[in-house]
């Protein structure tokens, strides 16, 4: 089902924390609405839900209008990051719950609930209470119970932040797999850009109550609308040299170390150095500028030891120092000179 | 050894504590099974005494404590039962709904200074109203009252075991698809359910044992309550200890045994939102 923001804001007291969003979300997309803790995201999923009224502003579900329809009739489902379970029902009557509202029969509401139990492999767990679960077994509850009617969209608030870092990617895949199996539009809140990324048909990346930018992510990757989407996907962060007239951007797989000289390499000194295991990060010092490289597994290097740098120049990013914009022009000319002569 | 005296210590104390809170009692139960004589031996007979029951058949039979005590029962019960569902009603609103004018914190508070001043203040008034609306004696009126003087009390207890829930419960449950009303009852209220039981224990207590409006509202058997009916007792003439102290041991009963039964309960809706988890 197709979900518009129109301009939608919202105040609490005196403090904006929706400001003038809006957003568009096609039929079964897995949209997910990114950003650091405050920019607004959870605000908006429950503004969506009904949970918080709309300052001002239209949403939209399926082109009705939904403002003033009742958080109980929007025909949502949802997973809150608490999970919510209902502590005192066995995880069936949880699962059940939406179903028993609704009046469905017992009969057709066990068949449901076990279908669904087994669909995310938790039949054996039906009989016991929420409190005898692991935090990844709840996890699994609060999706059964998301799920077990056909909802018009799920929406979803930062699911998988309680869970251990093991579960979580095998949670992400999961979860993945589950939105392609079903089609149905989810929305999906989270302040993890990895998150965002794999999980993601398109990104609405969100900083103090504004978009940002929203588009694949692979776009938000190569092409961050301004700094701060630069800055905020992408791990390690994108490196930045301060400049004048433009602000350069350079991920840092897009630096290569080198140990020998070579031909339009910039020297470079090694800070520090952190093996990742798979990868190595080398943090640089360049001029007056400290400088993130991914460099291979193997590769070592003592600290304040004399390294060589070469930058991919066509991956190179340019924003304004002032609104923070994107200005990369479309043929991107790199001058090395502002890398290793800017100092602040 | 520290730990043992520590230990002995602790039972001397708490047979001390027992001692005072239960000896009238014993000594009541005593006078209602005491023949009128042995009553006033000297030195009174603690354990060497016939027990006899011809005062509980005297209370219960001869004279109409059974009545007093059917209407204690149904005033006591019915008022708690009206004050916690207004109350949860009330208190789930304020400590949920986000009035204007900060409304919640403004109507807790005169909820709350309704009982600031002493109960006598209102006595006079709530004659005169119910004289007016006809309802002296008869137990409606007793319902009434005490379904108002119990309100404050239940308010505010409800609104702090609300307000201790986590919101996300309800949430769910409304995105679920179930109504605000259907989420208090199916979703809040059973897990409240232990705060719920420790204030109706003591609304019941409350009403089952207030003289002061039962005796100013109610003068004839038609809606006499317990209390009243065993401060009659006192006369001019005489006072009938034996009767008294039969009714005053059965009307102990009913309170003890609800609070029995609830006991689970009520130490852990006692001690609710002092502790998480």
């Amino acid at each position: 089902m197709g979900i518009e923001f129109k301009n939608v804001s919202k105040a609490f007291g005196g403090t904006c924390v929706v400001d003038d969003l809006s957003l568009k979300i096609d039929d079964g997309e897995f949209v997910v609405l990114l950003g650091p803790s405050g920019c607004g995201k959870t605000t908006t999923l429950r503004m969506l839900a009904g949970l918080e009224t709309v300052t001002s502003g239209d949403i939209f579900i399926d082109a009705q209008r939904i403002n003033d329809i009742p958080t109980q009739h929007r025909d949502l489902a949802m997973v809150f990051q608490s999970y919510a379970l209902y502590p005192h029902m066995t995880i069936a009557d949880n699962i059940g719950y939406p179903l028993r509202v609704r009046k469905l029969d017992k009969t057709e509401r066990t068949a449901r609930v076990k279908r669904v139990a087994a669909m995310l492999e938790i039949e054996s767990l039906l009989d016991r209470k929420p409190r005898q679960l692991s935090g990844g077994e709840r996890q699994r509850v609060a999706l059964a119970r998301a799920i077990v009617r056909e909802p018009r969209a799920y929406l979803m608030d930062e699911p998988l932040s309680n869970l251990d870092a093991r579960l979580r990617v095998q949670m992400r895949g999961e979860l993945k797999r589950l939105q392609h199996q079903l089609g149905t539009t989810t929305i999906y809140v989270t302040h993890d850009q990895a998150e965002a990324m794999t999980l993601a048909s398109r990104v609405a990346v969100m900083k103090k109550g504004r978009l940002q930018q929203f588009d694949s992510p692979m776009n938000i990757y190569n092409h961050p609308a301004n700094r701060f989407v630069a800055e905020f996907v992408g791990s390690p962060s994108m490196n930045f040299i301060e400049g004048s007239p433009l602000t350069t951007g350079i991920r840092p797989e897009h630096i290569q170390v080198l140990s020998q000289p070579q031909e339009g390499a910039i020297a470079a000194k090694v800070y520090v150095t952190e093996q990742m295991g798979n990868e190595t990060f080398v943090f640089l010092t360049v001029g007056a500028n400290r400088l993130i490289a991914r460099a291979p597994a193997d590769f070592r290097a003592e600290e304040e030891s004399q390294v060589w740098i070469t930058i991919s120049k066509d991956k190179i990013h340019y924003f304004d120092p002032v609104s923070g914009e994107n200005a990369s022009p479309q043929e991107s000319q790199l001058n090395l000179d502002t890398v290793s002569t800017t100092s602040r | 050894m520290s730990r043992k005296v520590a230990q002995s210590i602790r039972y001397v104390l708490l047979t001390a504590a027992l001692l005072f809170s239960l000896a009238p009692v014993y000594w009541m139960l005593t006078i209602s099974l005491k023949t009128e004589v042995e009553q006033f031996a000297s030195p009174p007979s603690w354990f060497a005494f016939t027990p006899t029951l011809d005062h509980y058949y005297d209370a219960f039979v001869a004279r109409g404590f059974g009545d007093y005590l059917l209407t204690s029962a149904i005033v006591a019960v019915t008022s708690t039962a009206c004050a916690l569902i207004i109350g949860t009603l009330a208190a789930y609103a304020l400590a949920r709904f986000e009035l204007p004018w900060r409304l919640n914190r403004r109507l807790s508070l005169w909820i709350l200074s309704t009982r600031m001043f002493p109960a006598i203040v209102t006595a006079v008034p709530l004659f005169l109203m119910m004289r007016d609306l006809r309802l002296l004696n008869t137990r409606a009126s007793l319902i009434i009252v005490y379904t108002g003087f119990n309100l404050p009390f239940v308010v505010w207890m409800m609104r702090g075991f609300f307000a201790d829930l986590p919101r996300d419960l309800e949430e769910a449950a409304l995105v679920d698809g179930d109504s605000r009303l259907g989420a208090l009852v199916r979703i809040v209220l059973p897990l409240v359910a232990p705060g719920l039981a420790a204030t109706a224990v003591f609304c019941l207590i409350v009403s089952w044992n207030e003289f002061l409006f039962a005796l100013v509202l109610t003068q004839t058997d038609a809606a006499m309550t317990l209390p009243v009916g065993i401060a009659g007792r006192v006369t001019q003439y005489e006072i009938k200890w034996g009767v008294m102290s039969a009714a005053a041991s059965v009307a102990i009963i009913p309170i003890l045994v609800f609070a029995l039964a609830v006991q689970k309960y009520l130490v852990r809706g006692l001690s609710m939102g002092a502790v998480k988890g």
